[in-house]
């Protein structure tokens, strides 16, 4: 019998699933979108490289959440040696909370070009403002999510960088000192401040950049890549 | 003069379309491998496995024939008991967090307290020298076989060696670490 090629089993599974529901049509539209030479830039991959990072970002997130406790009471509180566990004891442990902690370094790196990209070919103009506010917005979820980050593996260096940052939001006029509390949960920085970081920054914020990236691509979609200046 | 013609069984081309299939493979496990070693449970700080000296309510030597001692598993460090044998709900390995040890006709034996059939902690029941386990009636005889279903299995037994004094005992089992 002769040996078939991977194709041919590839063409039989797709068609297999094609027949039972049209995803061949669906992923064509998807995929074979045709892109201009203009964009064919690499300073034009910058979005999809902050894309692939967001998305290891939400992977290996899951998977330290998997060992991190979120709870800061008590000295040696669970939070930070639960960062002990995950660095020193669980395999490869350092790795996925390395990825996740240079992913995020990157990111912001990444976001800040991507930005700059998108300033410099004037891709912010009509029809695209929306655009750029979406981005504007999930530029603020991504600081957001440094923030809240840093303050759980709940060392001495997570604590008073959290205690700079909850400052100078308290310096806000009129409304300084009800961030302050909002923030803290609190009248000090403590276990409540730990508890709504770690809400913050792995049920609301993201959910919230998952659904804005969403929103992104098809605006993009329905715009087309914009042409340079 | 003609050449024999050569079977031709794999193509350069599925040959290459293989190469190239098992190059992606080869790729997706190097990326998800290490996510499944990371998903692999490590154990607490803490976590051993050796005998677990327990004190007994009685000392074996005053253990009349016919009557058995609860015990429990220490739960400071918090620990668990590791079966020798098993069948039906129990099995070798399995954890049990309390036995008895119980004297009949002469002979000493550590039993897990789990039921075999589901697991429930058996009692002793000292009038009809049996154990009896409080949730779907299973009786076992003072040696551990069955003597009413619906437990199929006999008792789980414990691996122990006397301790320091009659009062206490070294079973096998495992500190937890959490």
């Amino acid at each position: 019998m002769a040996i078939p090629h991977p194709r041919d089993i590839q063409v039989a599974v797709v068609d297999w699933l094609d027949e039972r529901y049209p995803f061949k049509k669906a992923v064509d539209e998807a995929l074979y979108q045709r892109v201009p030479n203009f964009a064919n830039a690499f300073y034009y991959c910058f979005g999809g490289m902050v894309f692939i990072l967001v998305v290891f970002q939400l992977l290996t997130g899951i998977l330290l959440s998997l060992y991190y406790i979120p709870d800061a009471s008590g000295s040696p509180a669970p939070a930070y040696t639960s960062v002990l566990f995950i660095q020193n004891d669980v395999y490869l442990g350092w790795l996925i909370r390395g990825v996740h902690f240079w992913g995020a370094n990157i990111l912001i790196v990444m976001v800040v070009i991507h930005m700059a990209r998108v300033y410099w070919t004037g891709s912010y103009r009509a029809p695209r403002e929306l655009n750029w506010m979406v981005g504007v917005i999930m530029l603020l979820c991504i600081i957001f999510l440094s923030l809240t980050g840093y303050l759980l593996p709940w060392d001495t260096k997570a604590y008073f960088a959290t205690e700079v940052t909850i400052k100078i939001g308290g310096s806000a006029p009129l409304l300084g000192g009800v961030i302050t509390q909002v923030l803290q949960g609190g009248p000090v920085v403590g276990p409540p401040t730990l508890q709504r970081f770690f809400t913050i920054h792995v049920f609301v914020l993201p959910a919230l950049i998952t659904l804005l990236m969403y929103v992104h691509f098809r605006f993009i979609r329905a715009h087309g890549i914009s042409e340079p200046m | 003069m003609a050449e024999a013609p050569v079977a031709k069984r794999i193509s350069r081309r599925t040959f290459l379309g293989w190469w190239i299939a098992s190059l992606m493979t080869a790729t997706v496990v190097t990326a998800v491998l290490p996510i499944l070693v990371f998903l692999w449970p490590a154990p607490p700080k803490g976590q051993r496995k050796g005998p677990l000296t327990v004190t007994l309510d009685t000392p074996i030597d005053q253990l009349l024939d016919g009557d058995a001692v609860k015990f429990n598993a220490p739960t400071s460090p918090n620990s668990a008991f590791v079966m020798a044998d098993g069948g039906g709900d129990n099995a070798a390995g399995d954890l049990a967090f309390g036995g008895f040890v119980v004297k009949n006709q002469g002979k000493v034996n550590v039993f897990a307290i789990n039921c075999s059939h589901l697991g429930c902690s058996i009692a002793l029941n000292k009038s009809a020298k049996s154990f009896d386990c409080p949730c779907h009636g299973s009786r076992f005889h003072l040696d551990g076989t069955v003597l009413h279903g619906p437990a199929a299995a006999p008792l789980s037994h414990l691996t122990w060696t006397q301790g320091s004094d009659a009062s206490t005992i070294q079973v096998d089992g495992i500190v937890l670490g959490f």
